[in-house]
Formats: structure tokens, C-alpha cells, sequence
């Protein structure tokens, strides 16, 4: 599976993971709304259960999020994807990748897991049409060797969802 | 005419950073080139006290050569007298002309390893820190402690960061270090509001400004409680007021009076869109004839809701306030400028470092003072110095709320000031110094004092301490206390109060 063939997994560096640690404590105390972290002692891989919102498409649904730290996060973007099956949207592919700016050239060591679930949620529920990008199949039949979304050249055109 | 800046930051971890310890003081002159100041001269100094109780005040003085007040005299007779009383360690450093240069232990001049640095210029990094342009690469904390802030990017604490020139937002060094991409052709971004180009500048810890910003969240929030006490207040009063008309007829000339006179004075207030004080003086209000009163001109007049409301205001600091001693801490000056301006005594709240009752109390000393000699008017006539004040603060008001560097035009004249500013372009290959016009530096910080400081009088740190000083010389002998915060606290009240009788007894407006 895609899913599991995370980039070159080297471990956290000090920072990563001091960072990390700090995030997670945050997050217990404070969860985003809809986000349930699945409890787990691998700190490189959080798993997070995903509530659609009230109110939208996506609303009594729940999908997953895997997200891989790399070693030098946050100065690098987490590797962010739905496990499959991934929810029928137009900027996410069936193979769980998410076309989201801040996952990737837009990413900014500011952001934080949280702030990356809140937006993920937000392109979720503004959602008008539940569907597959137009290039899901191409799109999907190129990553097959387990390629990670990161590596994609992402191309950012629709800012209304 | 004589400036004065105090801001007062707890040194946090003193084993750890010997050198805040060790005092760091740094001076250097300047020509004003400012048309209406007279003299040539200005001295701007960071002199940092450190004594026993872990805390250290960062004084800066702009001082020309003209001290009508004597201020800068009293100030080093301060100085020697702590001197002489062991009481700190005082120590001039770099008063070469045009070097600012801090103090900084030579560990922390170069990155802690925080991230494996690729190409990081070790020696123009050193440089940069020493000339207090970067923050200092202290060890990051994993916990928060006092005083530390904590860097938004590595989530560690440090008791110093640098601030993003676009949005302000902390930034530690060894992570602004990370923050050029080096697979990117385009200029940095800020990685908080993603404005191009990148730049930090460092003023020393946290600035007033950002103290100032942060506690008039926390402000805003006790403003809210106090009007809704206030409300209650109020309408207490009110039926008060009204069974007391059904009682007695004969009453109720003498507060129309009073009553008449406050709302004087809040419409007159109210022009410095000063939202607390004419929601609080403008509703009418029966006023006791208070003991604080003074008996020869009906100037002096504070109600007990008023001091009411300082005395919560008081408190809610104390309670806000880490436990500190040394008062002024700019933060909260600002706070008190921007919402209390009016209100005469709350600048004062801030600098009582008495615990003893605060405002009231002084208040009370000075409403006795001014019983006993009587001469509260020739004091208020001759210092109207105090009402320089409103002006400079009801700017403040204007800057904090809005970008920093919208400066007020009298400040247009101060030329690019090579200072603090560090920028992060792809272009310079390097974290370039930028020597653009960083007037933002300058804007009431600790370490404000540059090579060539030209800010005079738009900075934000001078109307306040126009103010300070020039009510200085107006505290008389008798009832100085020793301490310079409660010197400090009374000669602000007296000139407070003052300037509050007047603009409410001879109905000069406030300007």
C-alpha cells in the first residue's frame, strides 16, 4: 500500500521529536474538534480518526489521517494522507494523497498537526460535490510504486475549496 | 528635557546566564538632529540592575544636556548609592562611540546545536549577536520558567527571542537560522504571515510592545469585568439615588452639582477615545464628599467609585503581575497609557511596588499632603509639563493597536537607523544584515539605544517619561519615600491628579 512506504524513515532528529512530544501533550489537552488521536508509542507516525462535520457532506463519516514526521520536521513538511479508503473529494485522490498547499510548498514550520487537521477538516466540509479529482486514475496509477505525495509536483489552482 | 524608559524583566535562570548577572550596560551618543530640541547632546544607555532578588531593570535614558529636573543627577546618585550599598553591580561597558555591543557569554554566540547548521557564517554570527542584532543562542528550555518565552518554530524556551519585522512573532535564532530554504529560488517567507523577505530584528526581551500587546488582551478582559462591576455599581447608585430623593428633597442639589462636573470632564476625556473612563465618569453618580477631598479649591476630587475602580485595577495587575518588585515594568505602563490614560492614577498602579495598599494609599498621603500645605494649585500651574503626556499617550494608543511603524510625523525626521535588523533574503546568500530604516527597533525597546540614535522624540517610550520627569520635580521633600519606585508613584499621582483637578476645576481641556 502507499500508505506504508513513508519516505526514507529516518528517525526523528532531537528537535523533531522534542517538538513532537510537546505537540502531542498540547493535543491531549487540547484536541481540535472531529480529531481523535489513535493512541500509539511510534512518535514518527501519528494515526488520527477524522470526524466529518456537522452540517456537510462529509457530516457522520470518519476517515483516517496518517501522518509521518520526517527527521527534520518541522523544518520539513509531515507526509500527510488519508488511509484508504480516503473520502470522495475533488482534491483527494483515491489513494489517500491530499492536494493541500500547506502540505507541501506552503508548508511553514509554524504550522503545527493541529493547525494541518483543522485545515484538512475546513477543506472537507467546504466541500460542494463529492467526487474524485478529474486526474484520479492517472494521478493514482502514477504513484503506484508507492510513491509519496511529497514528491508529487503539486499544482495549487483552486482556492474555493 | 529628559526621557526616561524602565522596564523590569526578571532575569530567569541566573546560574545559567551569568552574564545577565554581570550586568550589561551599554552607552552611546548621539546628535539630535530634531529641530526643536535645543541641545546637541543625548545619552542613550541600557543599564541593567541586577540584585539580589533575581530582577533586573533595564533603564534607558535619552538625557540632554539641559536637566531642568535634575533627573539625571538624582539618576546616578541612585546609581551610587546601590553601588555603595552592594546593592548592584554597575559597570559601563562599551561607551565607544557608535558600538553597542552586549554582553554575551561567548558560548552562546554560536548555534547550540539545536540543528545540524549547514552553512552558517560561525564568525558573522557571533558578530551579529554581540551586536545584539540577533538573539543571543541560548540553550532552549524544555520547560517554561519566569519569564521565558517560547519559540513557536523548536517549541523550546528562551529568555530572549528575535521578532519578525512584518508580524512581529518570536522567533528563536537558531531556528530563524532554518528559516531560508534552500531549495527555493524565491525570497523567504515569514513563516508566521507568510510576508516576503523574511526579517527578524532582536530587542533584547520581551519588549514592551509585546508585553503591551499581550496584557492589553488580558486588560481588555479586566476593563470588561470592571464596567459590568461598575454597571452594578450604578445602578446601586441609582436606586440609591432614588430612594434618597424620596426621602429627602434637600439632598439632591449637591449632587446634580458634582454630577454636573463629572460629565465634564469625561466629555473632554472622551476625545482621547478613551473608552473606560467616559463610560465610567459619564453616567451621572452621586458623589460623597470624600475625605480625600481637599478643603481649598474643590479641585482634588475623587470619588470613592473611582478609587474603587483603581484600586480593582491595582489588584487585577498584582494579581496579573508576577511577583515583581521593581515597578515600571513597561509592559504595563503600556497598558496603563493606552486604556487609563485619563484616569489619572492607574501609570501609578503599575509602579507601586509597595505592597501596602496601592493606589489608595498614595492617593490618600498625597490628598493629605495637599491638605496640609495647601499649594496644590501653584504646583499645578507650574507643572504643566504633566499634560504632555495625553498626547503622546493616546499615540501610543494608535501604535500599539496598529503596525509599528505607522510613527507619528514628528518622528519622519529621524533618519534610517542602522540598526537590529536582520534579514533573511535569498539574494544576500546569506542572512544579511539590512540596514533599511528599522524605526521599529527603536519603538520603546530595551535595547533601542543604537549607533546612531536618532529616534527622538516619536519614541514611544518618550511622552511617558516626559511625563515622569517632568513630574518629578514636582514631589517635595516631606513626603518623598526612599524608594525610587514610590517616588516614582507619588510625584505620577500628584502630577495625576493635578492635571485631572485642573482640566476638571478651571475647564482647560485636555489636548
Amino acid at each position: 500500500m502507499t500508505s506504508s512506504s513513508a519516505p526514507s524513515r529516518k528517525a526523528l532528529s532531537k528537535i523533531a521529536c522534542n517538538r513532537l512530544q510537546k505537540e502531542l501533550v498540547e493535543w491531549q489537552v487540547n484536541p481540535p474538534a472531529g480529531f481523535k488521536h489513535k493512541v500509539s508509542d511510534n512518535l514518527q507516525r501519528w494515526v488520527i480518526e477524522v470526524n466529518g462535520a456537522p452540517g456537510t457532506l462529509y457530516s457522520n463519516e470518519t476517515y483516517q489521517l496518517q501522518v509521518d514526521f520526517p527527521e527534520h520536521y518541522p523544518m520539513e513538511a509531515p507526509q500527510v494522507i488519508f488511509v484508504p479508503p480516503a473520502p470522495l473529494h475533488p482534491h483527494i485522490y483515491s489513494n489517500g494523497h491530499i492536494c493541500l498547499d500547506i502540505l507541501y510548498d506552503s508548508w511553514s514550520p509554524a504550522m503545527t498537526v493541529s493547525s494541518i487537521c483543522i485545515s484538512i477538516l475546513s477543506m472537507l466540509s467546504s466541500s460542494t460535490v463529492k467526487q474524485r479529482p478529474a486526474d484520479n486514475d492517472r494521478y493514482v496509477k502514477n504513484c503506484r510504486n508507492g510513491r509519496s505525495p511529497k514528491e508529487t509536483r503539486w499544482w495549487f489552482h483552486d482556492d474555493k475549496v | 528635557m529628559l526621557e526616561l524608559e524602565l522596564q523590569s524583566t526578571k532575569v530567569p535562570k541566573m546560574k545559567k546566564f551569568p552574564e545577565t548577572r554581570v550586568i550589561a550596560s551599554q552607552i552611546s551618543r548621539s546628535i539630535h538632529s530634531l529641530p526643536h530640541r535645543l541641545s546637541l547632546s543625548s545619552l542613550s544607555s541600557n543599564i541593567h540592575f541586577s540584585d539580589s532578588k533575581a530582577t533586573a531593570n533595564c533603564i534607558q535614558f535619552d538625557c540632554e544636556l539641559h536637566d531642568p529636573c535634575g533627573l539625571w543627577k538624582w539618576f546616578k546618585k541612585q546609581v551610587r548609592r546601590r553601588k555603595r550599598e552592594k546593592i548592584i553591580e554597575f559597570n559601563w561597558m562599551g561607551n565607544k562611540l557608535g558600538r553597542r555591543r552586549q554582553v554575551v557569554d561567548e558560548r552562546y554566540t554560536r548555534p547550540q546545536g539545536l540543528y545540524a547548521h549547514k552553512d552558517v557564517d560561525v564568525k558573522k554570527l557571533r558578530k551579529l549577536i554581540l551586536e545584539s542584532k540577533l538573539a543571543p543562542c541560548y540553550p532552549g528550555d524544555e520547560e517554561c520558567s519566569c519569564d521565558l518565552e517560547e519559540c513557536p518554530i523548536c517549541f523550546l524556551y528562551y529568555p530572549s527571542l528575535n521578532r519578525s519585522r512584518c508580524c512581529m512573532k518570536g522567533i528563536c535564532t537558531e531556528c530563524f537560522l532554518q528559516m531560508k530554504n534552500p531549495n527555493s529560488t524565491r525570497p523567504t517567507q515569514c513563516p508566521f504571515c507568510k510576508t516576503t523577505n523574511y526579517a527578524v530584528e532582536y530587542r533584547g526581551g520581551k519588549t514592551k510592545e509585546e508585553k503591551g500587546n499581550e496584557q492589553i488582551e488580558e486588560q481588555r478582559v479586566i476593563e470588561a469585568k470592571i464596567r459590568m462591576r461598575q454597571q452594578e455599581l450604578q445602578d446601586e447608585e441609582e436606586r440609591m439615588q432614588k430612594r434618597q430623593e424620596l426621602c429627602s428633597s434637600s439632598t439632591s442639589v449637591a449632587p446634580r452639582e458634582v454630577e454636573y462636573n463629572a460629565v465634564a470632564v469625561s466629555s473632554s476625556r472622551s476625545l482621547e477615545g478613551d473608552e473606560i473612563v467616559s463610560d465610567s465618569c459619564a453616567t451621572p453618580m452621586i458623589r460623597q464628599p470624600s475625605r480625600l477631598r481637599t478643603n481649598g479649591d474643590d479641585e482634588f476630587d475623587l470619588d470613592l467609585e473611582e478609587l474603587m475602580v483603581i484600586e480593582a485595577i491595582w489588584l487585577s495587575i498584582q494579581e496579573n503581575g508576577r511577583p515583581r518588585n521593581p515597578a515600571f515594568d513597561g509592559s504595563e505602563q503600556y497598558v496603563m497609557e493606552d486604556r487609563y490614560v485619563t484616569s489619572t492614577l492607574s501609570p501609578v498602579a503599575c509602579s507601586s511596588s509597595s505592597p501596602s495598599g496601592g493606589l489608595a494609599c498614595a492617593i490618600a498621603a498625597l490628598a493629605e499632603r495637599q491638605q496640609m500645605s495647601g499649594e496644590s494649585s501653584i504646583i499645578s500651574h507650574r507643572n504643566v509639563s504633566a499634560f504632555n503626556m495625553l498626547p503622546g499617550s493616546s499615540r501610543l494608543y494608535n501604535r500599539v493597536d496598529q503596525d509599528a511603524e505607522n510613527h507619528p510625523p514628528a518622528e519622519s525626521s529621524s533618519s534610517a537607523s542602522p540598526d537590529s535588523r536582520v534579514a533573511a533574503t535569498r539574494d544576500e546568500g546569506d542572512w544579511g544584515v539590512d540596514r533599511g530604516g528599522s524605526e521599529v527597533a527603536e519603538a520603546g525597546t530595551s535595547y533601542a539605544s543604537s549607533d546612531v540614535t536618532e529616534d527622538g522624540s516619536g519614541n514611544s517610550s518618550l511622552a511617558q517619561p516626559d511625563e515622569i520627569a517632568g513630574s518629578f520635580q514636582n514631589v517635595p521633600g516631606p513626603i518623598v519615600p526612599e524608594s525610587f519606585e514610590e517616588q516614582m508613584m507619588l510625584a505620577m499621582a500628584v502630577s495625576l491628579a493635578e492635571a485631572r483637578a485642573m482640566s476638571s476645576g478651571s475647564g482647560i481641556s485636555w489636548q
